[in-house]
């Protein structure tokens, strides 16, 4: 179905007509989410026993097999969705594929045992589209991540692909395009929400004869995925909507900066960008018109700094990741000192459909100043995990308990960690609030690139806090003093209080230091590091003065804080915690009192871990000493 | 445009940083990791300012003016602000001695910290307090540092010559980094690792040797802690005075300052604020000035021989020796050597003194490295072939640069400065050079010729452009015929098999030529010696005439123009250095006074030998009669530069031993031939004869050059206005190779010597950059013979052998060996050119 250069518009939808009616005609599609996440989870294997399994029964031309990138419900890969059913089959293994085929692909029987069990009311639900996870979420760019095999530029056209483009080259001057995106609203999905179209208009208003266009795919927040997700499972969105902005801007050359820990990210998006430049949407004269524009892939070495948009040209440029002082920005004086617009993955995704359903229909979505939906990358103690969209505007309850499922084991939501390393904690009595770039803001976080960590009543926010700090003080590039060596302090005196040593007068040295870094850093990453501590310190200030001054974790986590300790009238001397103890801490014998030795004991857990639920004799307290004990905690249930 | 500063209107030009205007206004901001002649960094954050209106607090050394800005460089803030970021670095520098209590104590009675350290053990500081970070704790009035100490306990690296590096102090400014890059293009060292591991360092951890470091020092000059420092000073404390004088290893001529102490040289580095050099030198100027003052074969009495021995004898005693035995011999068995590394007093002196005590036709100029001298081969019958004095800095606004014949980093480091400049800002370099070179990296076009087929190469470009370009008004100028006809019988073919350059290489770089302007044609003494006659220098001066360009000869030596200029516009011309010593050999000249090297010293054994230098070497153990001379740093001199420059050097100390200035000792002698013409009483007197005498040097005045007036030599009349085209002559230079004499062997024009004194024996350190033992291999052919790195091998010629070590490089190609055939003394290898020769094992 491959088709030939394309020359005149008219073709593009010729091309579609043509893929769609040439599609052959299947019983069943079994679409499989394997995306880096999903191979990771074991999705490969379940494909080779899928594709066995068909060979064997003779189904294949009946049944087929669509592999698609990520699916945003990492908690349930790896999943496959049957078609036309659209029955959801989650955390599969080679072994359920027989039966798979068997009774839902040849007999229409959908697996009870397979299908997804919601949390709270263990009610089974068989669609995709009726599980809470999805229902919820609004997803205009990850909903074609179900449709599109990565790998085939077809499944992008029969969506409706290039036809923005298509638009915009034919029928559009680049200041209407760019007067499209500002009414949009659309801002910048990388950060700091800078709105996208004036970000064009400056670059579109430089004079040079080159320009550059380049697009973030160095996400390096921990914790979050959705550039990935969308690389790996929709580079031609990417590219399409990388090739309008250079037609706006007056680009003839563009740069995707992306990782190379996303190895299936650089394959795909490298395979598309060849796939474009042979069916003419890249290259000279794209479409036939007489736009010509190229991209190329760069790998990242793996610096968090790379991110920030004027050490990530250093690097392309082949020099070292370092940041350099702005003004000039890059729209001015960026890559080789040519006028550059850079955005990141997610915001490129957006445009193709702002083109191509009209800016006022994106602007209808979201609130006053935060346009269409983000995706949040939904992590950490939440029961449904994964990549989600949501209109802007949406409350944190909403996220965190309808699409996240609430709290695992039932636990207490205490706080959520957004935008990275550079955002900072919102507490519980925040949950009500409607996302977007400012009422975040206003609460001493930031959006960021959309990570979203959750965290339960047993984590301890001075721990998040240093945490955070360690990740910031080993990614800073080192060229400026109050990054290289302010977040470095900062990290040695939250060390120091979670060891115990916390003295009077740390939290004003944490404020003051906190403030010579924010304002003395020269690049964000470095401006923006004491946020984790400064938002802790507003939420939390309690915990913080319970660590320094009585020497205790509250949340039962810093292990200089806590010890292990079993309680003599519950052990019954079974001997498993002792046989678990890698440090042989623990002493007794069979149908005797077992106990911790507290100058050998590591803290690592393992004893209560392994204590029967029934004898529970293991409990965790805080505080130095045994008289000043705070407080206790019953032992995790563990089922063997 | 108009801004104000802390309230103050003020009005600037150009686009200049917060920075500089504050500098400039007398204004005081704090600064690190800023420098004039780098980009800006912004990484120490201590020039922070406020900006009304602006975010923040920008770094006033990375933020441009802009009309109307409102500046605040000193408010409250600003200054808790920066003395928080100041102590964040000291809590990672060992800074005991920026906040002791006994700070006062130690800096008023000691003389230096380092001495402090062995009560109070402040051990840290090896920089004698030359300490940038020290004054701005002074500044910023920091008393206490409120962080924990975290010191990263680096090893110190000792491993290279002339400097330690003790990261255990650094900053992390970049200075070192950004100067290695941006100014003197080695990039040897980098940022390495990130966060809290950061640290300056080199590819892999390797030596610096190892990852190309220069060593020019401009990385220690500009380290503002004392993280670099010299080793040599480690243990000399403080000096005690300071003064400048003018490096004479290469024909730069680069100001430099000396760090002086009871009288002697304890350092020098280059001098900031001049013109020429601005603050920057080479591994000779930086670190191995001192160590040729003190070098232990210095000469420091006279002696002669009495029997077999060389006797220590008064100064009376040697030159009444000297007189007698010279007046013995007729004019015709006479010869002088003189040396163009005298300063032009030195020189005129003892050419007056051939003339009129010898009175001998048998003179010549020690040659160095560089026979025939570059000026030489532009010598035409009417002036000279194109005007001699150029500007250094005229260089780097080149929009094209050609360079050939010379290894330019090793050479001239600051003219490779001015190079790289022009590069940086985007002109295309041309290099013509067989052998890599550390700059070939920035050519454009590197044409790796075969040697020898360079006049096939410059004429074949010739060629092209005038098939390109269609000039009627070339076809006008003089001599276009015949040089049109002389271009006839150079074929393509016959260019690309023997220069081994390809057609569209020759192209590429032909239309390159013609893209831009200006274009420098730079050259240097391997291209004038490897032409037959002055081929190289014509064949160059008709791309120039056909490019718009300009020709830069690159002397090699201090005072080669200096020389230059007093003997060549003479009626008599020099004798030929191979003829002279060819005389001596076969008796024909009996006796001789030798004043700096000469090639063949072993067959060059006169029936009196009269040494006039500094520094033992083979001649002078042999000489009958030993005059030690003061070296440059000791006595006054003129010297001319390849600029054209006159410059005139102060003596910075008393001459050491007995040593007295060399015009001094040939005056002495000149009066035992009854002479009156030589009564100087010092050597002004003698440069006002020069000026009086010598045309070029007309504008010489001491009084002028005392006062740092900018003087250059007087040029010749020349047919500039009438511009002229060369016939060019395409000679077979290279003798082919052999199966009996498989290698070709290029000589190495870089091995640097003062006078008799070879600098590569100088100090160890020396050694290990240049060694004048070393003969460069390339791994293949190594392997093909069965040598490796160090081995002792012999390289025979037709012309006799020569004995050295193995030093492998990627540099030459397969079959090419390069050494300094005068450098190791070779007495069978005569004729400085390229040999067919063949390797054994030693």
């Amino acid at each position: 179905m491959t088709m030939e250069k394309i020359i005149h518009p008219s073709q593009l939808l010729e091309w579609k007509s043509t893929v769609l009616a040439n599609r052959p005609h299947f019983n069943k599609t079994v679409v499989i989410s394997s995306g880096t996440c999903g191979q990771a989870s074991g999705s490969l294997p379940v494909i080779e026993a899928l594709e066995k399994e068909l060979l064997k029964r003779n189904l294949k031309d009946k049944i087929e097999i669509k592999i698609t990138g990520c699916h945003g419900f990492c908690e349930m890969e790896p999943n496959l969705i049957v078609y036309p059913d659209g029955i959801f089959y989650k955390k599969l293994t080679p072994k359920d594929i027989p039966k798979i085929v068997e009774d839902t692909l040849l007999n229409n029987k959908a697996i009870p045992s397979l299908v997804f069990e919601d949390a709270k009311s263990k009610k089974k639900i068989y669609e995709q589209e009726e599980i809470p996870f999805y229902k919820k979420q609004m997803r205009l760019l990850t909903e074609n991540n179900f449709k599109i095999d990565p790998t085939k530029i077809e499944d992008y056209i029969a969506l409706d692909g290039y036809q923005a483009l298509s638009k915009v080259l034919f029928n559009m001057t680049s200041e209407e395009v760019i007067g499209d995106i500002i009414t949009s609203g659309l801002r910048g999905r990388g950060g700091a929400g800078f709105p996208a179209g004036k970000k064009w208009e400056i670059c579109h208003r430089e004079k040079s004869q080159e320009k550059y266009i380049i697009c973030n795919a160095d996400e390096g927040d921990p914790g979050a995925y959705m550039d990935r997700s969308l690389l790996e499972g929709n580079p031609y969105s990417v590219i399409e909507g990388m090739t309008i902005g250079a037609y706006a801007i007056g680009a003839s050359e563009g740069f995707i900066y992306v990782r190379m820990e996303y190895p299936l990210a650089v394959r795909h998006v490298t395979d598309a960008i060849k796939q474009a430049k042979k069916q003419g949407f890249l290259g000279n004269s794209i479409m036939g018109s007489e736009f010509q524009f190229d991209i190329h892939v760069i790998e990242g070495a793996g610096a968090f700094v790379s991110g920030e948009e004027t050490s990530l040209m250093a690097s392309i440029e082949g020099r070292r990741a370092f940041p350099r002082q702005r003004p000039p920005y890059p729209a001015q004086s960026g890559l080789w000192g040519k006028p550059t617009n850079i955005n990141n993955v997610e915001t490129w995704a957006n445009i193709a459909p702002i083109i191509r359903n009209g800016a006022d229909w994106y602007a209808g979505i979201g609130t006053k100043n935060s346009k269409g939906t983000k995706i949040f990358s939904l992590v950490g103690k939440i029961n449904n995990t994964g990549l989600v969209e949501v209109p802007m505007g949406i409350t944190l309850k909403e996220i965190i308990y309808d699409i996240g499922g609430g709290i695992k084991d039932n636990k207490k939501f205490k706080a959520v960690q957004t935008g990275g390393p550079s955002g900072g904690c919102i507490p519980a009595e925040k949950l009500n609030l409607p996302i977007d770039y400012d009422t975040l803001a206003k609460a001493g976080s930031i959006m960021g690139s959309g990570g979203m960590i959750v965290m339960d009543e047993n984590t301890c926010m001075v721990d998040i806090a240093k945490f955070f700090l360690s990740f910031t003080q080993e990614e800073s590039c080192g060229k400026c003093v109050p990054c290289r060596v302010g977040t470095r302090q900062l990290y040695e005196i939250l060390n120091r209080i979670t060891e115990g040593r916390g003295e009077e007068g740390d939290i004003k040295k944490l404020k003051s230091l906190a403030k010579t870094v924010n304002s003395g850093a020269l690049c964000a990453l470095g401006q923006t590091a004491p946020n984790p501590i400064l938002t802790t310190l507003k939420y939390f200030l309690k915990e913080y003065e319970i660590h320094i001054k009585e020497k205790s974790c509250p949340a039962l986590v810093c292990k200089d804080l806590i010890i292990y300790y079993i309680e003599p009238n519950k052990c019954v001397g079974c001997l498993l915690c002792k046989k678990s103890c890698p440090v042989e801490a623990i002493a007794g014998e069979r149908k005797q009192l077992h106990v911790i030795d507290h100058d050998l004991c590591i803290k690592c857990g393992a004893c209560l871990d392994v204590c029967p639920p029934k004898v529970s004799a293991v409990f965790k307290y805080t505080g130095t000493k045994k008289d000043r004990l705070t407080k206790k905690t019953s032992p995790k249930r563990v089922k063997k | 445009m108009k801004l104000v500063l802390n309230g103050k209107e003020i009005e600037v030009e150009g686009r200049p940083t917060i920075l500089q205007i504050a500098r400039k206004n007398g204004v005081k901001i704090p600064s690190l990791c800023d420098h004039e002649r780098l980009t800006p960094f912004s990484g120490c954050r201590l020039c922070l300012v406020e900006i009304e209106g602006r975010r923040g607090f920008p770094p006033s050394c990375g933020t441009y003016a802009e009309e109307g800005m409102k500046i605040k460089t000193n408010t409250p803030q600003l200054r808790k602000l920066r003395q928080q970021i100041l102590e964040l670095i000291l809590s990672e520098h060992p800074s005991s001695c920026l906040i002791c209590s006994e700070k006062k104590e130690c800096d008023d009675h000691k003389s230096t910290i380092r001495k402090v350290g062995e009560t109070t053990g402040c051990v840290m500081c090896p920089n004698n307090g030359r300490c940038e970070l020290q004054d701005i704790v002074g500044v910023l009035e920091i008393e206490n540092v409120q962080f924990p100490a975290l010191y990263r306990d680096f090893e110190v690296k000792k491993k290279d010559p002339f400097f330690d590096r003790n990261y255990n102090l650094c900053i992390l400014c970049g200075r070192c980094v950004r100067m290695c890059h941006e100014v003197r293009g080695a990039s040897a060292i980098s940022f390495v690792h990130r966060g809290s591991d950061e640290v300056i360092g080199t590819f892999y951890d390797k030596t610096l040797i190892e990852a190309g470091c220069q060593f020019c020092g401009a990385c220690v000059d500009t380290c503002p802690t004392g993280a670099l420092t010299e080793r040599a000073l480690k243990y000399e404390m403080l000096p005690d005075g300071q003064s400048q004088t003018i490096c004479p290893f290469c024909g730069i001529g680069c100001a430099v300052d000396v760090d002086l102490k009871n009288g002697k040289i304890l350092s020098s580095r280059p001098a900031n604020g001049t013109s020429l050099n601005r603050g920057q030198a080479c591994v000779k100027g930086r670190f191995i000035l001192r160590d040729v003052v003190y070098a232990s074969g210095r000469i420091r009495t006279p002696k002669i021989r009495k029997g077999k021995e060389l006797e220590e004898v008064g100064w009376d005693e040697a030159l009444d020796f000297a007189a007698r035995k010279l007046k013995a011999y007729k004019s015709s068995e006479l010869a002088l050597i003189d040396s163009p590394q005298m300063s032009i007093e030195d020189i005129y002196v003892s050419r007056k003194f051939a003339r009129d005590a010898l009175k001998t036709k048998n003179v010549t100029a020690s040659p160095g490295f560089a026979p025939p001298s570059i000026y030489q081969s532009l010598l035409l019958d009417n002036g000279t072939l194109c005007p001699l004095n150029f500007k250094l800095r005229d260089i780097s606004k080149a929009r094209t640069i050609v360079l050939m014949g010379t290894d330019l980093t090793v050479s001239h480091p600051i003219v490779w400065l001015e190079v790289l400049e022009a590069v940086k800002s985007g002109a295309n370099l041309v290099v013509v050079s067989p052998t890599e070179l550390a700059l070939t990296r920035f050519a454009t076009q590197w044409l790796r010729n075969k040697a020898g087929s360079e006049i096939h190469l410059l004429g074949y470009l010739s060629k092209i452009i005038l098939e390109q370009q269609e000039a009627p008004e070339l076809k006008g100028i003089e001599g276009y015929e015949t040089f049109l006809k002389s271009l006839g019988t150079l074929s393509l073919e016959s260019t690309v098999k023997l220069s081994g350059i390809n057609e569209s290489q020759l192209k590429d770089t032909a239309l390159s030529l013609l893209e831009e302007g200006p274009v420098a044609y730079l050259f240097g003494t391997e291209l004038t010696s490897l032409s037959k006659r002055n081929m190289g220098a014509l064949a160059l001066k008709n791309l120039a005439l056909m490019t718009s360009g300009q020709l830069f000869p690159l002397g090699l030596e201090n005072n080669m123009r200096g020389h230059f200029e007093l003997t060549h516009f003479s009626s008599l011309r020099d004798m030929k250095i191979d003829d002279l010593i060819d005389s001596v050999e076969d008796g024909r000249i009996k006796a001789l006074y030798v004043m700096g090297t000469i090639p063949r010293p072993k067959k060059a054994r006169a029936e009196f030998l009269v040494f006039q230098g500094s520094h033992e070497n083979e001649i002078s153990q042999k000489a009958d009669v030993v005059f030690p001379a003061a070296t440059f740093a000791e006595v006054e001199g003129t010297y001319v530069n390849i600029e054209g420059r006159i410059q005139k050097c102060f003596p910075a100390i008393e001459p050491l031993g007995e040593a007295r200035p060399d015009w001094w000792i040939l005056a002495q002698l000149a009066e035992r031939f009854k002479l009156t013409g030589f009564k100087y009483k010092k050597s002004a007197s003698i440069l006002n004869e020069i000026q009086k005498n010598n045309f070029g040097l007309k504008k010489a005045s001491a009084e002028d050059l005392e006062k740092g007036k900018e003087i250059f030599v007087q040029e010749r009349e020349r047919n500039e206005e009438r511009p002229q085209f060369f016939p060019l002559e395409f000679l077979p230079v290279i003798p082919d190779v052999s199966e009996k004499y498989p290698f070709l062997m290029l000589n190495d024009y870089n091995l640097d010597v003062y006078r008799s004194l070879i600098l590569g024996h100088v100090s160890r350190g020396m050694g290990k950059i240049r060694n004048s033992e070393w003969i460069f291999l390339c791994p293949e052919d190594a392997e093909k013979i069965g040598v490796e790195n160090g081995d002792k091998i012999e390289i025979v010629s037709e012309l006799g052998k020569m004995i050295g070590r193995v030093k492998l490089t990627n540099t030459v190609s397969e079959g090419i060996v390069k050494s300094s055939f005068i450098a190791l003394g070779s007495d069978d290898f005569k004729s400085i050119r390229v040999l067919p020769v063949k390797i054994e094992r030693g």
